[in-house]
């Protein structure tokens, strides 16, 4: 087996490698805190590179051409820097800023920088009410919250845990979306009536009840959450990707490459993804906004993971105290609000861009 | 005699529709031999391009189906053999051609990856090796600066170059048969007579043995050596091109009105011939001769009985009953 070992296979090999040391290390040596995200980390990054980075890089012309399409689209190319500058931020972030779930209650209830804070609050000492002025300070950028946590950090880590859900589950739900939708379309009769209707009991399956039940069982945890969300958010892809299939497998290529004694496997793999992958980027776009909000949205009603600082956590802290520190519940308020509408906006500019028909 | 490489016998593949049961290849039975060019020959639904689908195990079931018969290759019968078997035999043994090459090449991917891919898919070539012979290759079908002309996308290519693009591919792994389907329809005239030429060329340096399927007797007396004309799923007549295009004594009555039809250059200017009516429906045929209702020539006996093989002269192969025993009687 010494023929062609291309970057495919490097990419096929590599993660499974990878994934294999990694268990070994989880079972065998005790006291290592593998995180179970790991695992997903690594097989999501050979799927990736396998479909998405290789190809690009083997096409650098065509990608050159659908950028000078995108860069025409201004609010895409904003959308992208906000979500590029996120990402830095995730990564980086996180080693500038102080503990996000340091606890100091001298310091809670700072405001932001250039904000004043006047509140009345009830000495327990001396059993009056005394006036309390609190004045925002470089020190904490965004404020504190009532419990005196730096809000900036919780923002930041907040962003790491949006941004690795929203990918990771996006990337569960594409890859089984269109492995589901593409083998559907391509063997039709009653493979594709079993999956299709599959689907269907999937899409009207209540997947806030089965995420309450998980977590009522395994316990909240990043990994479970992402795992339900991309296992559970298949089913509008699969629909999607097979309508396009089914086009596509009625054309001569697919026949000719049959022809010429490719497998069934080699036509899927090779010539029917491939051909779907620019619906794929756009759904991925445009889906990963929503698997932001429905874990922010779980964290809001407290079936987040309480081990990590999400922007859906620091929301419902907010919430508790509008009335006097209005920007603990503003600022995830707003980068949940930029977030989702610069995914969108990328996503839309990457749908344009893509289309063939519009004169961009 | 050469020898044959490819016999198909009393092939019947029919589709199994809503309708009823049609009988696309209905007991079709021919030889290919080594080296030569057989001409499949027909109007549009004669089953031509089913004919050659079921020799490569590509027809759709359901609803199609072979029910019947045997296709011969090296021994082996094509029709019982196992999927992994048919699938070397495509492409390595047996290749085939497109059409319409602009939908049989993936759009997706360059001509030149596409090539690559089909090689290393039945030999162990490494990439390197692989792309000097796909490039090798296209140098072989006339297309011009081939090393540039590898990284173009199908659509950034004329439709004379897809199409020798696509005959690059299918001869990448040095098939004994090449089954070309209408190569030339989709092109212009002068491109026609370029990848005619190109066909013409491999016959004789490669040794392949054609299977062409074409609607034009023009083209079979430029590149034939014998021809099947086809209609309603049967074949009508097999002999060798000079021998039907010379002798016209023994052509079968639809020969005779698919040569009428061609337009010729010494001609004065008149309305082209057609055949009148249509090609019957193959749920429901025709008794008897399927041709008869349209023949200018039939007999009683055409309607009652179908006609069975009269060999002619040797090598030329009628189903009429111009020339029958029977019909002679009559």
């Amino acid at each position: 087996m010494t023929k062609r070992f291309g970057i495919r296979n490097l990419a096929l090999i590599l993660p499974a490698l990878l994934i294999g040391l990694t268990l070994l290390l989880d079972i065998f040596v005790i006291e290592t805190i593998v995180e179970p995200l790991v695992y997903l980390y690594i097989a999501l990054g050979g799927i990736f590179i396998i479909y998405v980075i290789s190809p690009l890089y083997a096409s650098r012309r065509l990608v050159n051409y659908y950028w000078q399409r995108v860069k025409r689209n201004r609010l895409a190319v904003a959308g992208l820097g906000f979500i590029l500058f996120l990402i830095l931020l995730a990564i980086i972030g996180p080693f500038l800023t102080a503990d996000p779930t340091a606890v100091s209650f001298e310091e809670k209830n700072i405001p932001p920088v250039g904000f004043t804070l006047k509140e009345s609050i009830y000495e327990l000492e001396t059993g009056q009410f005394i006036t309390r002025t609190a004045t925002g300070d470089w020190q904490h950028p965004l404020g504190t919250d009532n419990k005196g946590r730096d809000l900036l950090a919780m923002i930041i880590s907040g962003a790491g845990v949006s941004l690795q859900v929203g990918l990771l589950a996006t990337g569960i739900a594409l890859a089984l979306g269109t492995l589901i939708g593409v083998i559907s379309a391509y063997f039709g009769g009653k493979t594709d009536n079993i999956l299709m209707r599959f689907t269907d009991i999937m899409m009207t399956f209540p997947f806030f009840l089965l995420l309450v039940l998980i977590v009522f069982i395994f316990g909240a945890n990043l990994a479970i959450i992402v795992l339900v969300i991309g296992l559970t958010g298949w089913t509008g892809t699969a629909r999607l990707i097979r309508s396009e299939t089914l086009s596509l497998r009625t054309r001569e290529f697919i026949m000719a490459a049959k022809a010429l004694g490719a497998s069934d496997g080699r036509v899927v793999l090779t010539h029917l993804v491939p051909n779907v992958i620019s619906l794929i980027i756009v759904i991925a776009t445009l889906s990963i906004p929503g698997v932001i909000v429905a874990e922010a949205a779980l964290s809001f009603i407290g079936l987040g993971d309480p081990a990590v600082t999400s922007w859906g956590m620091v929301l419902r802290a907010g919430q508790q105290t509008l009335d006097t520190a209005w920007w603990v519940a503003v600022a995830p308020g707003v980068m949940l609000f930029l977030t989702v509408l610069a995914f969108n906006f990328v996503g839309d500019g990457l749908r344009d861009a893509f289309d063939p028909r519009s004169s961009l | 005699m050469k020898e044959t490489i490819l016999s198909v016998r009393n092939l019947k593949t029919y589709f199994f529709t809503r309708r009823g049961t049609v009988r696309a290849v209905d007991d079709v039975d021919f030889e290919l031999k080594k080296g030569e060019c057989l001409c499949l020959v027909g109007e549009s639904g004669c089953g031509k391009t089913v004919t050659a689908l079921s020799i490569l195990g590509l027809v759709d079931r359901p609803p199609g189906r072979i029910v019947g018969g045997e296709i011969n290759y090296d021994g082996i019968n094509l029709v019982s053999c196992l999927p992994a078997r048919m699938r070397q035999i495509r492409g390595r043994e047996i290749a085939m051609i497109f059409q319409d090459a602009q939908s049989a090449l993936n759009p997706v991917f360059t001509i030149g990856d596409q090539i690559v891919e089909q090689i290393k898919l039945h030999s162990e070539k490494s990439h390197r090796q692989a792309r000097e012979m796909a490039i090798d290759l296209l140098k072989e079908v006339g297309i011009p600066s081939p090393d540039e002309a590898a990284s173009y996308y199908p659509h950034q290519l004329s439709g004379g170059m897809r199409q020798r693009a696509m005959i690059a591919m299918s001869l990448s792994c040095d098939p004994r048969i090449l089954i070309a389907d209408e190569p030339t329809t989709a092109v212009d005239v002068t491109i026609k007579a370029q990848i005619l030429d190109i066909f013409q060329r491999l016959k004789e340096s490669r040794q392949i043995s054609l299977l062409f399927i074409t609607h034009e007797m023009g083209l079979v007396s430029e590149i034939g050596d014998r021809v099947a004309v086809m209609y309603a799923g049967k074949i009508v007549e097999i002999a060798s091109v000079t021998e039907l295009l010379t002798n016209p004594i023994f052509q079968h009555p639809y020969t005779s009105s698919l040569i009428k039809c061609l337009p010729g250059i010494t001609q004065e200017r008149e309305r082209l011939e057609s055949i009148p009516g249509t090609v019957p429906s193959l749920i429901d045929p025709p008794s008897g001769c399927l041709f008869h209702p349209r023949c200018a020539k039939a007999m009683a006996i055409c309607r009652e009985k179908e006609p069975p093989p009269v060999n002619v002269t040797k090598g030329h192969t009628v189903f009429c009953h111009l020339y029958s025993a029977q019909g002679m009687k009559k």
